[in-house]
């Protein structure tokens, strides 16, 4: 229930200013619906005129007045009746159809900005592949279903309204005849129903671990074959196969039998009005012309009767997934944007000194990864942070630009608390290399001028000769305008840094921090690496998150964390010296016996 | 569509029920506006008896349309659950009888995608296929003939109905298939921008980048946005189209109807029985609309599934259930591989020998072909020229279940699959008791988190081996790779996340507990071969120096390199 709350609460903010739309569509649809009901009254009353016509004609006393003047008159307004239907739900189609992309349209936009203000948090405790279901499956669902099932409804709910109203003013008791099965239909609805519900979920888990164990085994079909467990996976194959063939058979069978058993109940309502309407006809005081047509129109009445409930059920699934498609994405618009405070300061780099003083902090509450951490940095310094994984490194990084808060403590730049600046000023002060840089489909010039993107092509060139890649990028046909998307591997993983150093060095931050590539690069790379980083280092007050100590031999202040606090600081000769941790790890990696 | 021939001939009976369900239900549909006639005929004829008997017929037809449609559906569903079930089973035998090369052509997320979402659609297809495309020129062909029947005179009214509508549905689609063809590429630029930006969340925060990548999405947005209005808007005037003229139709039908009255009578009660099977026309004609579009992706689906099936195993291995490991010697004889679509070779001319027993070091650069020349001692590819000869015997020889007995093969990413930490290690070693496993996690280092575990052995493993750590995932890889005691084991880059410490200790236990086992082992660090009986030192494909550690470092100059970027600074702390 409180799924269809949020969802309601979605829609609403999202459709609510294309009021002035639904309600003129929701006109032309009950025009249009007045006039798919009206007709086939037109339809009975030319048969009626027909046979007076035939009669009259028939008789050679009253052959002389026959005449088709009404049959005619009543044809034209039957014909001009569907006219006019096919204007108005041509109009009202128009109408929702450009409702149905705009609004959709501003969904998308409106969930893509709310990921531009959300916190890192969000993005690091849910998998990307969760993420962009909700830009690709939930709102294709949400548009599949206002694209269609919006205009049916409306058709749906319309037209039962109308032809029970018209049903009633015609002849109550074959309106009543016609309604009769109802609630056998409805009741045969409702369990089919229940019963696909549950078959279809059962068949949707089942289909899920067989495409889960699929996914794994072919995934790792290099292990299979190493092994020689090709004959063992088939056999875990079989096992969830047949039990997908079974309940999927299940679920195929219920969620399938809904259609051709509504559409049986309209041929057997067919088969009840014509049989009552005929016993009527005979039996009753209406002239035979009257009772004629009225089992013309109710034969009418009788096959479009069942429309509206054919329609509301087969749209029932697509209705529900457009329920949930909008839950989840009203979950997005819930979460807490980033904190930025009102007229923040603006940071001028670094004058003194910086300052993370004794800074708690967990990831989850009650799960503290940091305890009580305490650096301070003079402007100009090179702070190399090192120890296992797990440690705490990363989480430095994540505070020093505010991608996380503190939970206790501050960091401060010549003493003012980073949480009082203004987020995008304080970020503009912070670079960061990251061993990863994600590059964005363009040239190699914008990924590089990413920062700014303003900047001539002689500052792109100069901080690709600074960060030791201007050689590779000229050696490329195309140069600096070589196209590059992530999915596509021009560079190796070596390099990726490299770009990712140019593109911090064009914008010139006052405060670095360098996350060191953990993968393997060959020797030429790594040498490379290292120049263009002591170029971007280079006056500059910076962390480097260090994996290999020979990058950080020359660092101004070695600190050393483990388990969340720091357990050794200094020179690298000192804490060689003090023969601790680190002096065992410089061994361990550095020192072949 | 010939590939699926097979499996209905395998699942004929319900085929037949199905289809003869569906004849049901289409006499049904049709049969009855014809009974409308001659009910209302005996209306007017005042003839009661022949509306009750009529009458009574009605109800049956009803009752025989539904039985039609409920028997339909259940055997539909059969003969689509089992050819699915079956196509599915044939896939994945198929991949998995697939050399490693096979299955890198194709790519593995391609194979999944082919073996569940094209499958699926298989599936659908062949339900609807027995459920409506069987009806639907039925229902069109006999609401055709009835409705000429009927009236005669007006088969031209019936003609010209479907010309407008042919024409209208033609003009429609042509426009809206450019349209389409637009959307896909709109949807996947602003799928690009949403990927790049979730990836690259921390790279946009951290350059204050948010609002130009809001608009560079709006722009993208907007182009979808204005491509899916104009598709909407011709959708929109398609129905109303349809309806009209069929509508039209009626009329003119009716009117025609009216002023011939007198010289067919009879047609007064045919009226509504026509108007019926003109609209069944119309409801044919758009489902059918409908199902071409629907079955034209399922044939891409079944284009795709055959490309599987058609698919010969590039490697094949010799017939035979022998089981006995080879010695654990290893030669290469100037072995020369290209991997396929490749142009340039990724080794060239390798040639080397070990002895049984002995441990073998391979070091060099990203990209030297480490990887590719201990995949090729596993045979997950065989070589351009050259012989890869494995106790004296040549790979290509040797049985498939003897290889595998004889090679163990450790990846770096080697994770395990879910399930539990015995049922892993059992799949290697079926017979493989828990002392075992004991020995082999001992040896691999893994003994002492196992044992810590809840379950130890039993202990659950995730998809991906997540819950386990990149260490203790790469330890429980060694400790699968040797419970079966190996001839040869490879180590590929497999101690990469092990710290220098348990690298050392899993070292010495296969020294002490393997004795007679040839160890493979590729690593970037030095440190992890350095006492390697032989190291190849690879550059660019080739070897370009080979011996044991202090052979290379004073003869190899790519040898020499690698091995100062790995030294201390200061000879002193040695």
């Amino acid at each position: 229930m409180s799924d269809l709350r949020n969802a309601g609460k979605y829609y609403w903010h999202y459709l609510k200013k294309y009021w002035r739309g639904f309600i003129l569509s929701a006109v032309l649809i009950g025009i249009s619906t007045w006039c798919i009901v009206v007709a086939p009254t037109y339809l009975g009353r030319a048969v009626e005129a027909l046979t007076t016509y035939l009669d009259q004609w028939l008789n050679p006393a009253t052959r002389a007045q026959a005449s088709l003047g009404t049959f005619n008159h009543t044809l034209v307004i039957y014909v001009l009746l569907y006219v006019g239907d096919a204007a108005t739900i041509f109009m009202a189609g128009l109408i929702l159809a450009r409702v149905t992309a705009h609004s959709t349209g501003t969904m998308r936009v409106g969930l893509f900005r709310k990921m531009q203000r959300m916190r890192v948090k969000y993005f690091d405790t849910h998998s990307d592949g969760d993420i962009l279901a909700r830009f690709t499956s939930d709102l294709d669902n949400i548009f599949n279903a206002m694209n269609q099932a919006l205009m049916e409804v409306l058709l749906a709910v319309a037209q039962f309204v109308g032809i029970l109203i018209v049903m009633f003013n015609q002849n109550v008791t074959m309106a009543w005849v016609t309604m009769a099965s109802t609630p056998v239909a409805l009741i045969i609805a409702a369990l089919v129903m229940r019963k696909a519900g549950t078959a279809v979920n059962q068949q949707q888990d089942d289909i899920g671990q067989l495409n889960g164990y699929i996914n794994e085994q072919i995934t790792g079909q290099k292990v299979l074959i190493t092994n020689g467990l090709q004959q063992d996976s088939k056999r875990g194959f079989d096992k969830y196969n047949q039990r997908v063939r079974q309940s999927a058979l299940t679920g195929q069978i219920w969620s399938g039998i809904l259609n051709p058993l509504m559409q049986g109940m309209s041929l057997l309502n067919t088969a009840i009005v014509i049989f009552f309407g005929s016993w009527l006809a005979l039996n009753g005081s209406l002239s035979k012309g009257a009772a004629l047509a009225l089992v013309v129109v109710f034969v009418n009445y009788a096959q479009q009767y069942y429309q509206p409930i054919m329609s509301l059920t087969s749209l029932y699934s697509m209705i529900q997934l457009a329920i949930t498609g909008a839950r989840r994405i009203d979950e997005v618009r819930d979460q807490p944007d980033e904190v930025n405070p009102v007229d923040g300061g603006r940071p001028d780099g670094i004058q003194r000194e910086l300052k993370i003083d004794d800074v708690h902090f967990s990831y989850l509450p009650g799960k503290e990864i940091l305890h009580g951490i305490t650096i301070n940095v003079q402007r100009g310094e090179m702070v190399a942070l090192v120890g296992p994984t797990g440690s705490g490194k990363t989480t430095v990084m994540n505070l020093l630009n505010r991608f996380y808060d503190v939970d206790s403590g501050q960091i401060t730049f010549d003493g003012v608390d980073i949480r009082t600046f203004d987020l995008k000023a304080l970020r503009q002060n912070v670079g960061i290399v990251l061993q990863e840089p994600q590059l964005f489909t363009g040239t190699i010039a914008d990924n590089i001028r990413y920062g700014q993107p303003e900047a001539s092509m002689d500052r792109v060139i100069a901080a690709a000769k600074q960060a030791n890649i201007h050689d590779f990028i000229e050696s490329l046909p195309e140069k600096y305008a070589t196209q590059v998307s992530d999915e596509q591997s021009i560079f190796s993983a070596g390099q990726k840094q490299l770009m990712s150093i140019a593109r911090t060095i064009l914008t010139n931050p006052r405060l670095l921090i360098l996350d060191e590539a953990t993968s393997n690069v060959d020797t030429v790379t790594e040498a490379k690496i290292q120049a263009a980083m002591d170029n971007v280092i280079q006056g500059r007050t910076s962390f480097v998150i260090a994996h290999r100590l020979k990058t950080i031999l020359n660092a101004d202040k070695i600190v050393v964390l483990k388990d969340g606090a720091i357990i050794e600081q200094g020179s690298h000769e000192a804490l060689l010296a003090e023969n601790g941790f680190y002096a065992e790890l410089y061994r361990n990696q550095m020192v072949f016996d | 569509m010939k590939i699926l021939m097979p499996y209905f001939k395998r699942y004929h009976v319900d085929v037949s029920i199905a289809l003869l369900s569906v004849l049901v239900l289409v006499f049904a549909t049709l049969w009855q506006p014809r009974l409308l006639q001659v009910v209302m005929t005996a209306i007017i004829k005042n003839d009661q008896q022949t509306v009750l008997r009529e009458g009574i017929l009605l109800l049956g037809l009803a009752v025989l349309g539904i039985a039609g449609g409920v028997i339909n559906t259940i055997y539909s569903a059969r003969v689509a659950l089992g050819v699915a079930t079956d196509l599915r089973a044939d896939m994945y035998a198929k991949i998995q009888s697939f050399a490693y090369a096979d299955v890198e052509t194709f790519s593995a997320s391609n194979l999944v995608v082919r073996m569940t979402n094209d499958i699926n659609q298989v599936q659908q297809i062949v339900m609807a296929a027995f459920q409506q495309i069987t009806r639907v020129p039925l229902l069109f062909i006999g609401a055709l003939i009835l409705a000429i029947v009927t009236m005669p005179e007006q088969w031209w009214v019936i003609l010209v109905m479907m010309l407008v509508i042919l024409l209208a549905s033609w003009v429609a689609v042509r426009r809206m298939t450019t349209y389409f063809a637009e959307t896909q590429q709109d949807i996947e630029n602003v799928n690009t921008v949403t990927r790049e930006n979730l990836m690259g969340i921390r790279v946009v925060k951290s350059f204050v980048q948010e609002t130009n990548e809001i608009s560079k999405f709006s722009q993208a947005s907007d182009q979808l946005t204005a491509v899916t209005a104009k598709i909407g808007y011709w959708f929109s005037i398609l129905m109303p189209i349809f309806f009209l003229t069929a509508n039209l139709a009626v009329g003119v039908a009716v009117y025609l109807v009216g002023q011939n009255i007198t010289a067919h009578p009879a047609y007064l009660a045919a009226i509504t029985s026509f108007v019926a099977y003109l609209m069944q026309i119309l409801y044919a004609v758009i489902n059918g609309g409908f199902l071409m579009t629907f079955a034209s992706r399922a044939f891409i689906s079944i284009g795709r599934i055959s490309e599987v099936l058609v698919t010969q195993p590039s490697m094949t291995y010799v017939a035979s259930e022998d089981e006995t490991p080879l010695t654990g010697e290893i030669t290469f004889d100037h072995v020369t591989f290209t991997y396929p679509g490749d142009t340039q070779p990724t080794l060239r001319d390798i040639s080397f020998k070990t002895t049984a027993g002995a441990m073998l070091g391979i070091v060099g650069a990203t990209g030297s072909g480490k990887t590719t020349l201990a995949q090729l001692i596993a045979r997950l590819y065989d070589p351009d020229s050259g012989h890869i000869m494995i106790g004296g015997v040549d790979v290509r020889q040797i049985p498939e279940k003897r290889l595998r007995a004889t090679v163990a093969y450790v990846l770096q990413r080697s994770t395990l699959f879910s399930g539990t930490i015995a049922g892993n290690l059992k799949q290697v070693r079926p017979d493989a008791q828990v002392s075992h496993m004991q020995w082999a996690a001992n040896v691999a280092q893994a003994s002492e988190f196992i044992e810590r575990l809840p379950q130890t052995y039993d202990a659950p493993v995730e998809e991906r081996s997540q819950n386990f750590s990149g260490g203790q995932k790469q330890r429980l890889a060694i400790t699968r790779g040797i419970i079966a005691n190996p001839e040869i084991l490879i180590l590929d880059d497999a101690t990469s996340a092990l710290d220098a410490r348990s690298e050392k200790l899993v070292q010495e236990a296969m020294d002490r507990d393997l004795k007679s086992t040839t160890t493979v082992v590729i690593a970037e660090k030095i440190a992890s071969i350095i006492r390697a009986d032989q190291i190849l030192v690879l550059d660019a494909g080739r070897i370009s120096g080979s011996g044991t550690h202090q052979q290379l470092l004073q003869s190899n100059p790519i040898y020499q390199a690698i091995y100062q970027t790995q030294k201390a600074r200061e000879e002193a702390v040695k």
